[in-house]
Formats: structure tokens, sequence, C-alpha cells
């Protein structure tokens, strides 16, 4: 929780500072897209997604791509499909699907690791930490499937002098799990020169059948870790980065970094043994 | 010494036989034309100058001499020396309209105007875009 208030406090300061050139809606390229035509962009370079879960390899990053169509009102943005229902100057709100990214950890070829190069990425770990756990263990080779869901809802979002705030709430569409999530976000750009830096500070929070579904232990995978781990909602508390140096109009430098403390009600599932999850990547992003 | 009224009443009639003579020249057959062929350049979205050749032609009813001229930095003042031409390519790169007047070359009387409009390609339609392009999902 501190490093979110330590974020909020110093984007804060470089809010009072910034917001003369925040103040355009379309002020840079990141902010707004054309109408009508594709956008699509891969970015190379290296980065790695650390997994929280027990006996499950981090998940390097080599390539990340980008594809986005915005129609009047539809919208296609990375696999999130949206409408806007209504927008103003100052707001917007979209009827939106999205999908959870609790899966990725589980599986290499969940959309969000799509394009994560490496055989085993997100694969088991041979390494044993059975003989630390005086309990018995979960044997994660046999881990029934957490399957892949779109979630369906509303968002919106306020565009304000600080910072723009978004507020969604999504409900599984596909009775996978029959949970529901609802994220609180706000971000600041910054742009400066050829540089656009934006922060962000996200509490998503999950129900406890999502948290069940993805993090709980079913009777068939260990008895005992199905009734000792009874899932509850959880609040994920995450701090994001990404900033871009435009070095020509179809190339740009990329840093992105995030940041994931999650929930206790997470952490207490016998699947994890890490309290957060990271990413990072540093690479060049091309733009056709 | 003229009343005001006198005084306007004169200035009236005054400007209103110039202004019969205006009229009368208006009306006569008009005894030289210009033409220009593109007459509007559009550029493209990335770049706000106009490339491009353009063609003036003219026709005149009496053999005379003329000049082109315009307010393009290029093209200040062109003069035809034989009767047998009657037209004019340019290569012009202008980011802003050119107005090309023909003039007779010993009476500097002008004859004809032609514009070359350039304008803009409207700009593509754009809006807001809700996700990071880089967000790692």
């Amino acid at each position: 929780m501190h490093y979110l208030f330590a974020l909020i406090l110093s984007i804060s300061f470089f809010a009072t500072s910034a917001h003369a050139s925040n103040n355009d809606a379309c002020g840079n390229n990141t902010d707004c897209i054309e109408v009508g035509r594709w956008d699509i962009g891969i970015a190379l370079g290296y980065g790695v997604k650390s997994n929280p879960l027990k006996d499950f390899d981090d998940i390097p990053i080599y390539a990340v791509p980008t594809i986005a169509y915005y129609g009047d009102s539809w919208f296609f943005d990375n696999g999130n499909i949206g409408y806007t229902v209504t927008e103003g100057e100052n707001y917007t709100v979209n009827v939106v699907s999205t999908f959870s990214t609790d899966r990725a950890f589980f599986y290499r070829w969940d959309p969000s690791n799509i394009f994560l190069v490496n055989g085993h990425s997100a694969a088991r770990s041979n390494i044993s930490i059975m003989a630390a756990i005086p309990e018995p263990e979960i044997d994660t080779s046999k881990l029934e499937d957490r399957s892949f869901t779109y979630l369906g809802g509303v968002e919106a979002f306020l565009y304000t002098r600080f910072g723009i705030v978004k507020a969604s709430v999504t409900h599984d569409l596909f009775n996978v799990h029959n949970g529901t999530e609802a994220q609180l976000k706000w971000l600041y750009n910054i742009p400066l020169d050829s540089w656009n830096f934006e922060f962000a500070a996200v509490l998503d929070w999950k129900s406890e059948q999502v948290v069940d579904y993805y993090y709980g232990i079913r009777p068939s995978e260990s008895p005992y870790w199905s009734e000792k781990y009874q899932a509850e909602s959880a609040l994920n508390q995450s701090i994001e980065f990404t900033g871009q140096y435009v070095l020509t109009e179809n190339w740009n430098i990329l840093l992105v970094a995030r940041y994931t403390d999650l929930a206790d009600e997470i952490v207490d599932s016998p699947l994890l043994d890490k309290d957060y999850t990271t990413t990072y990547f540093v690479g060049a992003a091309y733009r056709f | 010494m003229l009343s005001i009224a006198k005084k306007s009443c004169l200035w009236f009639l005054f400007y209103s036989a110039f202004s019969g003579y205006a009229v009368a020249e208006e009306l006569e057959p008009l005894t030289a034309s210009l033409s220009l062929s593109p007459t509007i350049c559009i550029t493209s979205e990335d770049e706000e100058t106009c490339n491009t050749e353009v063609v003036l032609t003219w026709e005149l009813l009496q053999n005379r001499s003329i000049c082109i001229m315009s307010d393009y930095k290029g093209l200040k003042k062109w003069c035809n020396n034989s009767p047998a031409v009657n037209s004019l390519a340019i290569n012009i790169s202008a980011d802003q309209d050119i107005q090309f007047v023909m003039i007779d070359k010993d009476t500097h009387e002008t004859l004809a105007g032609v514009k070359l409009k350039v304008t803009q390609a409207s700009s593509p339609q754009v809006r807001r875009r809700y996700r990071n392009p880089w967000s790692l999902f």
C-alpha cells in the first residue's frame, strides 16, 4: 500500500507542473486513435512477468503486440471489445468486454501471455519446495483447468485536470466462475518533448467467485487444502509506468513497468508463494 | 457659395456618371480569357505543400502582347513575346492560394485573372483511445 501512496504523492507533484500540457484531449499520439483505421504495432525487446504461483516459472517477454480498431462508437482494443454509450468533453461511458489476467499465471497461451516466447513460460518448475511446507503439498501438475472467460460490464472515464479516473465493473459472461471484477484506476500522462510518461495507480477488486476459481483448491486437487483455504473477495493494488520516446513516426523506445501487490486473500492460497507480481519490459516499438 | 445640400447633390451626380461608365465597361465583350488547369491542388495529410505543374492558357481576341503576373514567388512576371504562344506550364510548390493575372504588356491593363486554390486534405477523424497500447494487457 505504501507504494501506492508514494506514487500518488509523486504524481500529484508532477500533476501541478504538467497540467498545462495535458489539457488537450488528443494532446499526444498515445491519447487518441484515428477512427476507422487499424492500429497495429509490435514491440520487440526483453522483459519478465513474475509469476506468483508456486512451482510456476516467470514469464519472459520478447514481443508485445498491439492491435486496435475504433469505429464511431464500437472499438476493439487488444482483446477488449466495447461500445461507447455516451461521451463528453470530460467523461466517457462504455459498455465493454474484457478478460481476467489471473489465468495468465497458469497457462502459456492465455491472451495475457500472447507472443511471450519460451516454451516453458508459465510452466511448472522442477524445483520442489515440498520439504519447506509442513502441510500436504499440492501437485501443481494435476491442477484442474482454469478456463478462459470474457467479462462484460460498464466502464466510465472521468477526465480531470489531475489525470484520468477510470471505474469499471464487469461480470463473467460465460458462466465460467460467475464472478465479478471491479477496477478503479487513476492515470496521468506527462508529455515532455519527445517523451511521454504515463503513470497509473490501480485498485482491482475480484469477487469471491473469481478468487476461488483461479486460486481456490478443488477437492480433486487436494481435499485438505480445499477445506483449509476458503477464498474471499480480494483487492489487488498496482502501480504502472509506461515511458515512450519517439524516435521516428513509426519507431518508439518503450519502457513498461508494473508492480502489483496481491491481496492477502489471494496470497493465502497454497498455490502462491509470493505476495506480489512484477512486470517490466524494455524494447523498441514499431507502429505500422 | 454653394450650400452643403447642393455640394452633396453634385457629388452624387458626379459619382453616378462614373458608375454608369463602369457598368458600360463591364458590359463590353471580353477581349481576353485566362484559364488554369488544375484549379485546385489538394495536399496530402502529411504534407502541407502543394507540389504540382499547372498550365495557364489564354485566348485573345486582339493581337497584343501580354504578361502573366502572380503572387507566387516563382513567377512574379512572365511576358509573352510571341503571339503564337498561348499557354504556360509552371511547376509550383505552394502552401497557399496563388492568384494569376494577365495584363496587357504595353498598357498594363488587366485583361483576366484566375486563382489556384491550395487546400489541405481534411484531417482524419480521431477519438479517445481507452487503453494504453502497451499496457501488457
